[in-house]
């Protein structure tokens, strides 16, 4: 594999890395949201 | 850039700090700064998880709009020293990574704020990235000397976009929040336009001091500021200032106009540059000022009520 190719790589590892940590912080922030709407409403069912 | 250097370029892509760059970090701060103010000022309580949600998608949504004008404006900026150190320019990432970049920003920030918290807020935001590429920097910005005054409006549009996150609706409050930073942003970017003059008309760009001289833009610069220092108040009346603010903001527009008037009548060689230098850094400040001085005083309780509330909505 040439240095081109090896730097092409290492980049884009690079970002994937980075998409993939804010993919993650996005299904956080969706699931703290999601609960913070429902609120005490999450307990207003019938069990 | 040779033609063969771009194309290792865009084999390579950019680096991760290379995109963080596109989202225009600075203009990023005042954004979400100026968000902040029209979120707290609002006389609804927001929970703390959605403000820092809402605040996030604007940050987004602000950077969206910047790599998307990078993307379009790659052109002048690296025609302009102070815009040619820029990623595109620089063929640290390609237009096409940029504008893959933006759009996708733009279209999850605004969808992400619909979600999370509402749609009001979410259509102003999509608003504001819109009129900002469409408007301000693929049609204003070439084609006529009002282009920052007309576009200006993209940039005054947070603290509205913050106030209909909080409270779902809108109101006079933030939209005298918005008309200041409008009024503002014309003496604020012809004050840097005076010192960059030689610089726009070689990248074509029809900024006032190159079209009209000069002379003209501080004529102008002074009937703006002049305008700006009573507006500048008007928070104190509306009920979102207090007593605190109505002092600072007068003091403030005071010291605004002096600028201005130093900037007008300073007109040859490097004293020249100079006063208009002054004129943007002080423009700066003064902004900041203005929303910090609501933010504290919303803080420590104290905002409002300076005179009694000449209206309410």
């Amino acid at each position: 594999m040439s240095d081109e190719d090896e730097e092409f790589e290492r980049r884009r590892h690079k970002r994937n890395i980075a998409i993939a940590l804010v993919l993650a912080g996005l299904v956080v922030l969706f699931f703290i949201v999601t609960i913070v709407r429902l609120g005490g409403n999450v307990a207003n069912r019938a069990i | 850039m040779s033609e063969a250097t771009q194309t290792y370029q865009e084999s390579l892509g950019g680096e991760v700090g290379d995109f963080l760059e596109l989202l225009k970090p600075r203009v990023m701060f005042l954004v979400v700064f100026t968000g902040l103010v029209g979120l707290v000022a609002a006389p609804v309580q927001i929970h703390p998880v959605l403000a820092i949600a809402a605040l996030l998608c604007i940050a987004v949504g602000s950077g969206a709009a910047g790599a998307l004008n990078m993307w379009f404006d790659s052109d002048i900026d690296q025609r302009m020293a102070r815009t040619a150190s820029r990623p595109i320019p620089q063929g640290k990432v390609t237009e096409q990574e940029a504008l893959t970049f933006g759009a996708v920003l733009a279209v999850g920030s605004v969808g992400c704020l619909g979600l999370m918290v509402n749609w009001l807020s979410a259509g102003l935001l999509a608003l504001t990235i819109g009129f900002y590429v469409f408007v301000y920097t693929m049609w204003l910005k070439r084609w006529t000397p009002q282009n920052i005054v007309i576009g200006g409006a993209a940039g005054a549009m947070p603290p509205m976009i913050g106030w209909a996150a909080a409270t779902g609706s809108i109101a006079l409050e933030p939209i005298v929040l918005f008309l200041i930073i409008f009024i503002w942003t014309p003496p604020h970017f012809w004050a840097l336009a005076i010192c960059r003059s030689k610089e726009y008309e070689r990248a074509g760009v029809p900024m006032l001091p190159v079209t009209h001289g000069d002379d003209h833009t501080r004529n102008q610069i002074l009937i703006y500021s002049l305008l700006l220092a009573p507006l500048g108040c008007v928070p104190a009346l509306s009920g979102l200032g207090g007593m605190l603010y109505l002092i600072s903001s007068a003091v403030l527009g005071i010291l605004f106009v002096a600028f201005a008037i130093h900037c007008w009548r300073t007109r040859d060689g490097q004293d020249a540059y100079r006063a208009a230098k002054q004129l943007f850094a002080y423009s700066v400040l003064y902004l900041f000022l203005l929303f910090a001085i609501l933010l504290v005083e919303k803080g420590f309780g104290i905002g409002g009520g300076a005179l009694p509330a000449l209206w309410t909505i």
